[in-house]
């Protein structure tokens, strides 16, 4: 939002500059662990961003069509029950199937350093676990968006 | 570009569709706004936009599911788009109506987008006029809009919809009369949700009764109880929202008011750019504030000089 327009009626001025990131969070799979993934739903809002929480047992197709309908800058995948590597590996082929390359995907739980250079190689990112400091996680969705945005201006 | 994402609304492409509201509602009235409009706006005015407001926490995103599921079952092509406040603050927002409708989403195929309202009073989002021409020529029958839900203060659906729900219930105490005093004239369909709970029926007859007290045009808002985990009363509700369809239908005075709205906005919006460089440049002139600091010239008689001067 550029400077000139701050001033309009019935506009709040103090923020919305800029045109906030926005997130989609989900569990896809049987896992019942959302503390984390609330504590980053209000760490992310209250860093500007405009998110969005899929709830629990989302299937991997209920991810991407939300995604996509949402048009998100990002897809936040959390699993602490070991699944990671079968369902945020099925939201990443579906992603592809389905021809979207200008979405992010990050992924943290409980993953095994070993499987984290696989994911990658996915394009799925981050997958950060327990004791990470939020502000590293923040900065991370940020790098992602920004880059998911570049393809977005590229491509539209 | 433009024309494949248009050529992609027109076949009622998701992706298509979600690529041209995040237009509207990132560039604002850019040059890629107005193609787009300029362009689909022949193909709308098929949709009918249902607006739904009422308090947090009443089951309004739950209703919206429901609705959907009703609709779709009737071979009638709905989409819905859901409004929820950006902290003033930080600018984030928790997009939270979703998760409550996400099923009859999923089962239906429905499209459904989630904005925030930016900063916007009124209930509604700066984007929300253009969002719902696109919905519109995408080919859908119904559009569902779903406001902030700030109350009072929630008033600006009435000139976006054609049907306006108010959605209320039980347990709100008092805060139902503060409520009511904004919210009463907007209404065409009046729900009384979670009839399942206490105090239903008694919601129910305070809305009854204050609607006879007020002033009748031709239009008598029925008020309809449902219960959203059971779906009873939605048989009733549906009929309400298909017999005002039908009146709307006939009322073009409704029709223009609603253009002549948004032309009111689009008109403001052209005098400010046009003007508002001169502004500017006015407004970082010192010397003429030096004047406002010495008491030669008050705010009023200052602007009145100004717009003079500019016009
Ligand atoms: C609390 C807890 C529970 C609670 C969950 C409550 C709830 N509503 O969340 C309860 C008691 C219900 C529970 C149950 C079970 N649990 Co449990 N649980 C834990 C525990 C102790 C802490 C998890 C937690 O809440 N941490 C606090 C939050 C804030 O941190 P977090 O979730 O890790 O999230 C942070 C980071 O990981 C990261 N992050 C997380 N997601 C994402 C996503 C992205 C995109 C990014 C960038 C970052 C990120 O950022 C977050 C914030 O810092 C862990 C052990 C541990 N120390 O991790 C076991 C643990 C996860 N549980 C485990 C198990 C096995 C279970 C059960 C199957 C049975 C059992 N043995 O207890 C059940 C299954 C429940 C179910 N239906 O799924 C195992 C999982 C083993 C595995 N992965 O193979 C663990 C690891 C314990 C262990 N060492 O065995 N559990
Ligand atoms: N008991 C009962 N609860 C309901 C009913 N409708 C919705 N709810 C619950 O009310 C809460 C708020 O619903 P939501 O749709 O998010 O309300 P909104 O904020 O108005 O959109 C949820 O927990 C719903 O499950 C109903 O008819 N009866
Ligand atoms: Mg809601």
């Amino acid at each position: 939002m550029s400077e000139e327009r701050s001033s309009e009626h019935g506009k709040n001025q103090l923020s919305f500059k800029d045109r906030p990131i926005k997130i989609l969070l989900a569990k896809p799979g049987i896992d019942g662990h959302d503390r984390g993934i609330l504590v980053l739903a209000k760490a992310f809002r209250d860093a500007g961003m405009e998110v969005i929480y899929a709830g629990l047992l989302p299937t991997p197709e209920q991810v991407v069509e939300t995604a996509i309908n949402e048009d998100v800058d990002v897809v936040a995948l959390s699993l602490l029950n070991g699944a990671h590597m079968t369902v945020f590996k099925k939201v990443a082929d579906l992603m592809k199937e389905r021809g979207v390359n200008d979405i992010a995907i990050v992924g943290g739980g409980t993953i095994p350093d070993a499987d984290k250079p696989k994911l990658e190689k996915l394009g799925i990112s981050g997958n950060y676990g327990p004791g990470t400091p939020i502000s590293v996680i923040i900065d991370h969705v940020t790098k992602r968006a920004m880059e998911a945005r570049k393809l977005k201006e590229s491509g539209q | 570009m433009l024309d494949k994402i248009i050529e992609g609304i027109y076949r009622g492409d998701h992706r298509s569709i979600s690529r041209a509201i995040s237009i509207v509602e990132n560039e604002g009235d850019s040059e890629n706004t107005r193609n787009l409009i300029r362009q689909i706006y022949q193909r709308t005015g098929n949709a009918h936009i249902v607006g739904i407001t009422g308090p947090p926490g009443i089951g309004k995103s739950t209703m919206i599911g429901n609705i959907c599921a009703l609709l779709s079952e009737r071979g009638k092509k709905v989409s819905v788009v859901a409004i929820d406040a950006s902290s003033p603050f930080t600018g984030g927002s928790l997009l939270g109506n979703r998760i409550r409708m996400q099923e009859s989403l999923t089962k239906y195929g429905v499209y459904m987008r989630s904005l925030a309202n930016r900063g916007i009073n009124g209930g509604l989002s700066r984007s929300i006029w253009d969002t719902v021409k696109i919905l519109d020529a995408a080919g859908s029958d119904f559009i569902i809009v779903e406001t902030v839900g700030a109350g009072q203060a929630d008033l600006d659906v009435i000139n976006l919809a054609d049907t306006v729900i108010v959605v209320l219930g039980p347990g709100l105490g008092d805060e139902i009369q503060a409520i009511k005093a904004g919210i009463m004239e907007i209404g065409h369909v009046f729900v009384i949700n979670k009839m399942d709970r206490q105090g239903a029926y008694i919601a129910m007859k305070d809305i009854e009764e204050t609607l006879a007290m007020m002033p009748r045009g031709e239009w008598k808002p029925p008020v309809v109880g449902i219960n959203s985990l059971t779906r009873e009363g939605y048989d009733t509700l549906i009929e309400s929202i298909c017999k005002h369809r039908s009146f709307c239908e006939t009322n073009r005075e409704a029709r223009l008011r609603k253009f002549r709205t948004e032309l009111q906005m689009h008109i403001d919006d052209e005098l400010r750019r046009k003007f508002q460089k001169d502004i500017n440049g006015v407004l970082k002139d010192e010397g003429r504030l030096e004047e406002y600091l010495l008491r030669r010239i008050d705010p009023y008689s200052a602007a009145e000089e100004i717009v003079e001067e500019i016009a």
